[in-house]
């Protein structure tokens, strides 16, 4: 039953990772400017949402690996409601950074809180089938097509697709290479991330949730390297800010 | 004659004034003549029609200034009687680009509100 230890281990990982992420941004608000403030919020609750998630699935299996199905069951209702919940910040980050406007990013929210609320209902109505506890997973097969239909085109799919689209519109135009790739990698790791808790939540074989959970593992270190990207990287992607650069002997002549 | 904004054709021309662009599609003056012009394709344009917009930015001496050093002796208009002129392709090809400089600049506000919100 090791496996079940490592996968707990990967669940700490990215529990850990993601709140000392989400404590980095919030120490770093104050610097944001006032434009940029209600993202910084939405993606800050984003990533404590998928912190709180991997607190309660990292309970889950070591539960499992001590053999408390009960522990395992209750964990998995309770982390059940932060993954709902997951697609609001998403959704109002890229509906704010997209438009400007609070109010429709406001809107956009309420209705997939509505989506969340949903899913949960479907979810705690139907109930869940297992546990499976394997060498590496403990693995619950949702009771109910429409939760699992809700949770995917609802929850998933739609502000996934909103992430690409405004990839792709930041991406044809021309900004420089510091933003794009600060913007790319952003969105990218929140895709990765969040693509991966879908795969997750439907695994019905235990490797893949193991490996969803380490790809999970990569988005979030992936979003740290967006806002800070070390030495070495920047000199390679020739991404450094230049700062108090030296004038050049011919322009103080001019 | 549909109308023309002139806050917006300000705002652009400012715009293109802070990239360093003064003239043409940076010049206010210059961007609602053609604009004046291109509305009445087909039409002679008389000067008032012109003044009936550059007299909020410019006075009269300096729009018809303009409209001799800038529009006629460039062929983009001709004159077919005293204060009445008439827009030719060359014209309206600088009508288009005027018109495409207000794209550009919805775009790139656009984009520089975009990469302002991300935090």
């Amino acid at each position: 039953m090791s496996g079940l230890i490592l996968n707990a281990t990967i669940c700490a990982a990215i529990m850990l990772s993601a709140f000392a992420f989400a404590l980095t941004l919030y120490r770093n608000k104050p610097k944001c400017k006032d434009q940029s403030t209600p993202s910084m919020v939405a993606l800050i609750d984003f990533w404590v949402l998928i912190a709180l998630s991997f607190l309660f699935v990292c309970v889950r299996v070591i539960a499992a690996f001590y053999g408390s199905v009960e522990v395992d069951r209750v964990c998995y209702y309770i982390a059940s409601v932060p993954f709902a919940f997951l697609p609001v910040p998403i959704v109002f980050f890229i509906v704010y950074v997209a438009t400007g406007d609070k109010v429709a990013s406001w809107a956009m929210s309420l209705l997939f809180s509505i989506f969340g609320i949903a899913y949960l209902t479907f979810l705690y109505t139907s109930g869940v089938v297992g546990p499976e506890v394997t060498y590496w997973a403990t693995i619950f097969s949702i009771d109910s097509e429409i939760a699992i239909t809700v949770y995917m085109a609802g929850l998933f799919i739609v502000p996934t697709a909103m992430i690409f689209v405004l990839l792709g519109i930041t991406l044809i135009r021309k900004i420089s290479r510091r933003r794009r790739y600060h913007i790319a990698l952003v969105l990218v790791a929140i895709s990765l991330v969040f693509d991966f808790i879908l795969v997750d939540m439907v695994a019905v074989q235990d490797i893949m949730q193991v490996a969803a959970r380490l790809f999970i593992l990569s988005g979030v270190v992936l979003a740290f390297l967006a806002y800070y990207p070390p030495d070495i990287l920047q000199d390679r992607l020739s991404i450094r800010k230049v700062l108090d650069a030296e004038p050049d002997a011919e322009e103080v002549d001019e | 004659m549909s109308e023309i904004d002139i806050s917006l054709e300000g705002e652009v021309a400012m715009y293109f004034q802070s990239l360093g662009i003064n003239n043409g599609p940076g010049d206010l003056q210059y961007r609602l003549i053609i604009r004046v012009l291109a509305e009445n394709e087909g039409h002679v344009t008389m000067f008032s029609d012109i003044r009936a917009y550059t007299d909020q930015i410019a006075d009269r001496g300096s729009v018809g200034s303009k409209l001799k050093v800038v529009f006629l002796m460039s062929g983009l208009v001709e004159k077919v009687h005293r204060g009445g002129y008439v827009i030719t392709d060359k014209g309206l090809a600088a009508a288009r680009f005027i018109e495409k400089s207000t794209t550009f600049y919805r775009k790139a506000m656009q984009i520089d509100g975009i990469i302002e919100r991300m935090p």
